[in-house]
């Protein structure tokens, strides 16, 4: 059997527990309520279910832009001179160790518990792994292929265009993969925390009302959204797929997806 | 061969167009608070259509000198002429460099790769493309211009940066350590192919390795320089016929062409 009808065979067996095991009574519903009840759960409140995504789903496009955007600008202009890289670097790494989600307080503190607050922390939380990837990327390009990029009378523009942008794209990619996750981490975990909306103010909500059906309603909502955001990356590195294959040649499809699936915890 | 000749834009270089001139040229680097010698006074003259290898031990700089012919570096004091004039910046005109064996773009096909000094120009896409064909097709890759580079083995790799070399028909062509990541089979079937492409196209070849068979085996003349600081200690002119060919490897002449060259080597170290 191959390892793709292993993994569906797997996925498929975890759907069915999750209906059977609550429905034959091996799981009190409080801890676990069936797939079905949770579905229900979701379908009959569906427009405060909608509410909710659509405020979650705002915070996380702007946190992401924000991430994405400026940790790749950083990143790009950390990563080709040497001197920021030199004073920036250590900080950021060490910056990245620290769980930031203990500033959370502070920036609700600062900026109230609307979205403002959540955009914010995200942004934050998920930039420093999109720059840190970034830099890497940048300075691990072949200086041979500059060099002969500027035999062959490249511009300096001619060069970033043609040649540190897409040598620097995989490395990219895998940043944007972790900083985009930690930005859907990031705005649900703050929602969890304090909030007013979004799908982890529901979450929290209805686990103190001790409605689970509810609870994993919501819970299925951020997975979904996990996985598009993992669909859409996907996307985007099939459209650099060619890149992907020359950069990993020595690795072939199924190591890279599992070097893919190894960062999805993060989710 | 035919299109080839007409890549060059230029209807005529100036008298000289192949020649390479290096005169009293020096290189000193800063290390620390010290000073290093790099090259020392190198003079050399290599003539339009010839074959010239540079062979020394590691460090001897003369990589540094093929960079210089390349427009890529600039020595301390000295000059560096291509065709009669200074090479003070890279000009696929006059110079095509080949690298060692990572410098293609990976991202790109052979072809592409090919039409890349082409596309920097703003040639268009059409007249790109027939241009890459030939070159391709003179290194012996017709047919292979839609594969990337890691579709593609070692020797194939070199063949493709050779023609991206020529593809601008300069009458330079530098060569830097091309074949030193190949095997030895390859290597020696390299070596036979570059000297088919050169007799083909009548470029002038600088070419540096470290390999005293391949030094021998190649060139019209080698210039042998010490270790450093860099100098020209000797100048060997290599008269087997050609083509060359894999029994002359054992010939007398040619052990013993070697031999000098070791001589001087093992002296340096």
């Amino acid at each position: 059997m191959s390892s793709a009808t292993l993994r569906r065979l797997i996925v498929f067996s975890l759907i069915v527990l999750w209906e059977a095991l609550p429905r034959a009574g091996l799981i009190p519903e409080l801890f676990l309520p069936s797939l079905s009840s949770t579905l229900m759960a979701g379908w009959l409140d569906a427009p405060e279910y909608a509410r909710a995504l659509l405020v979650t789903l705002y915070e996380v496009a702007i946190s992401m832009a924000i991430a994405c955007g400026g940790g790749i600008l950083a990143g790009a202009v950390i990563g080709s001179l040497p001197r920021p890289r030199l004073i920036v670097m250590p900080m950021v790494s060490s910056l990245y160790a620290v769980p930031l989600v203990i500033l959370y307080p502070v920036f609700t503190v600062w900026l109230g518990i609307g979205p403002e607050s959540k955009i914010a922390f995200a942004a934050i939380y998920g930039f420093l792994p999109t720059m840190l990837s970034t830099a890497a990327g940048i300075q691990t390009i072949d200086p041979q292929l500059l060099l002969a990029a500027r035999s062959m009378g490249a511009t300096l523009t001619q060069r970033v265009v043609r040649v540190i942008i897409p040598a620097a794209i995989p490395t990219v990619l895998s940043g944007l993969r972790i900083g985009g996750a930690l930005v859907i981490v990031g705005v649900v975990v703050c929602e969890m925390l304090v909030s007013s909306a979004g799908i982890g103010f529901l979450i929290s909500r209805y686990r103190t009302l001790l409605d689970s059906a509810h609870v994993f309603a919501g819970v299925l909502l951020v997975l979904v959204m996990a996985m598009v955001f993992n669909a859409i990356v996907k996307w985007i590195e099939r459209k650099a797929a060619i890149w992907q294959t020359g950069m990993r040649a020595g690795q072939d499809t199924t190591t890279r997806e599992m070097a893919n699936g190894a960062i999805q915890p993060a989710n | 061969m035919q299109s080839l000749a007409n890549v060059t834009m230029l209807p005529s270089v100036a008298s000289g167009a192949g020649s390479v001139q290096v005169r009293g040229v020096g290189q000193v680097f800063q290390s620390g608070n010290q000073q290093v010698v790099a090259l020392s006074d190198v003079s050399l003259d290599v003539a339009p259509g010839r074959f010239v290898v540079l062979v020394g031990p590691s460090g001897c700089g003369k990589s540094t000198l093929l960079m210089m012919m390349a427009g890529l570096r600039q020595q301390t004091s000295g000059t560096v002429l291509v065709s009669g004039s200074p090479m003070t910046q890279p000009d696929p005109n006059r110079v095509g460099v080949v690298f060692q064996e990572a410098s293609l773009f990976p991202w790109l096909t052979a072809e592409e790769n090919v039409e890349f000094p082409l596309a920097l120009r703003g040639v268009a896409k059409a007249q790109r493309r027939s241009k890459a064909q030939d070159a391709l097709k003179l290194v012996g890759l017709d047919g292979f211009g839609k594969r990337h580079p890691h579709e593609l083995s070692g020797g194939m790799k070199q063949r493709v940066s050779i023609a991206r070399g020529l593809v601008q028909d300069p009458p330079v062509l530098l060569m830097d350590e091309p074949f030193a990541a190949l095997d030895e089979q390859t290597r020696m079937t390299m070596g036979d192919e570059l000297l088919r492409i050169w007799a083909a196209t009548d470029k002038t070849v600088v070419f540096v390795t470290h390999s005293l068979t391949e030094a021998v085996y190649l060139a019209d003349e080698v210039l042998v320089m010490s270790a450093r600081p860099g100098r020209i200690v000797d100048r060997l002119t290599v008269s087997l016929p050609r083509p060359r060919t894999y029994e002359m490897l054992s010939g007398d002449a040619f052990i013993r062409l070697r031999d000098r060259i070791w001589q001087h080597i093992r002296k340096s170290d």
